[in-house]
């Protein structure tokens, strides 16, 4: 397989972050045999909508957000909790600033499959979601920040349509972007709106939803699964995601069992499909935390149990 | 205000958190060290380091800091910055 873009990306983090190898070399091994076809399908869509430029801006952006996330986590391991609690605390700090949020959100881009874990959960994404929808789908996306999952579903279906809704307009800019390199900006549109006002929108309007690592952003949860169940069609699928005891600057909400997730989807008339939980091999020393990331694949039931 | 070290002072007790932190009693550092020299630092060793750093000479880094950090010598100019303020 030609993979130019991955190439360069490879011997850009080789020379300038070595650090940062080690970990990309466990994600190549966690799925060696798709490794190289999701990273160069994301690498490819990064260098349209950025140019070349695109990867060592993206990986600066992901060795930062990395180390972020391990200074926190290294904090959290200290304090026994996470730093903020305040929604509006970080919507202050963090996502009304574009500056911050664009390289932010270029380094969770290249998480999705230079995390080993999280490359575990793209396979699954695929696996069991992508290939639970039909080709002309109509998804909505809850808060699609970078919008590479949202994108990759209109890659899979050739007729589906996308609607994306984020708090943040960097959100909104990038994901745009994204969606247009990847040459499916005809079939996507996002708007800037919290997650939590989508129950204005037309009940059972989707046949599926992502909603990818929101819910730990959230003070109150609850509320999102509700939009959820508002959105989905009778016996529609969604793709939800959610962090487990794995601080970061913005997680307010501490999930510390994956029972939580799956209790929260149960209470609000989704059934439990299929669910994986993945943490990172490399801990700090003396962890007390497995900071882990949970996906659950859900389904409207049409009836009491089902 | 906190005492200032010497570049020497502050690279010797750098030395010994090395060792600690890579459980290698013969580990030698000097500025020019890098990941390229200690194959077991890897960005998850980085972040142990610097608690460790942290600990030691009771400074606290921001992670745009502690990402930016190229070598033993970018330590030792950050440690000398902040002790200095």
């Amino acid at each position: 397989m030609n993979t130019p873009n991955l190439d360069a990306m490879l011997e850009y983090v080789r020379k300038r972050h070595r650090r940062s190898w080690r970990g990309v070399e466990e994600a190549r091994a966690a799925i060696p045999a798709r490794f190289d076809a999701i990273a160069e399908m994301f690498l490819g869509w990064l260098v349209k909508a950025c140019g070349e430029s695109g990867i060592p801006l993206a990986v600066d952006a992901f060795v930062q957000f990395t180390t972020e996330v391990n200074l926190a986590q290294a904090r959290y391991e200290a304090d026994g909790h996470y730093q903020n609690s305040s929604f509006a605390e970080v919507y202050a700090d963090h996502y009304s600033q574009d500056e911050v949020m664009s390289g932010y959100l270029w380094g969770i881009y290249l998480t999705n499959f230079l995390w080993a874990h999280h490359a575990e959960i793209c396979v699954f994404y695929r696996d069991y979601f992508l290939n639970r929808l039909s080709p002309s789908s109509q998804l909505v996306e809850i808060a699609p920040g970078h919008g590479g999952w949202g994108v990759w579903a209109l890659n899979t279906l050739p007729q589906a349509c996308l609607q994306g809704f984020d708090i943040s307009n960097s959100s909104i800019h990038i994901a745009t972007e994204v969606s247009r390199a990847a040459g499916y900006g005809d079939r996507a549109r996002y708007a800037e709106k919290n997650a939590l006002d989508l129950r204005e929108m037309a009940p059972q309007c989707a046949d599926g939803v992502i909603c990818s690592f929101l819910v730990e952003h959230l003070e109150d949860p609850r509320q999102l699964f509700a939009v959820i169940h508002h959105l989905l069609k009778p016996a529609a699928v969604g793709f939800i995601t959610g962090a487990l005891t794995a601080a970061q600057v913005d997680h307010i909400y501490e999930f510390r069992y994956e029972s939580e997730l799956m209790q929260l989807c149960e209470e609000h008339g989704l059934r439990v499909l299929s669910t994986l939980s993945v943490g990172p091999k490399r801990l700090l020393p003396n962890a007390r935390f497995l900071p882990r990331s949970m996906a659950l694949i859900v389904q409207k039931r049409i009836a009491d149990t089902f | 205000m906190k005492p200032n070290r010497t570049q020497s002072e502050c690279l010797e007790r750098l030395n010994e958190i090395f060792r600690d932190v890579f459980d290698d009693e013969d580990l030698i550092i000097t500025r020019e060290t890098s990941a390229d020299d200690i194959a077991e630092w890897d960005s998850v060793m980085h972040v142990s380091l610097i608690i460790e750093i942290e600990k030691a000479f009771g400074i606290r880094f921001s992670s745009t800091e502690v990402a930016q950090l190229q070598n033993v010598g970018d330590l030792v100019d950050l440690i000398n910055t902040k002790a200095v303020k």
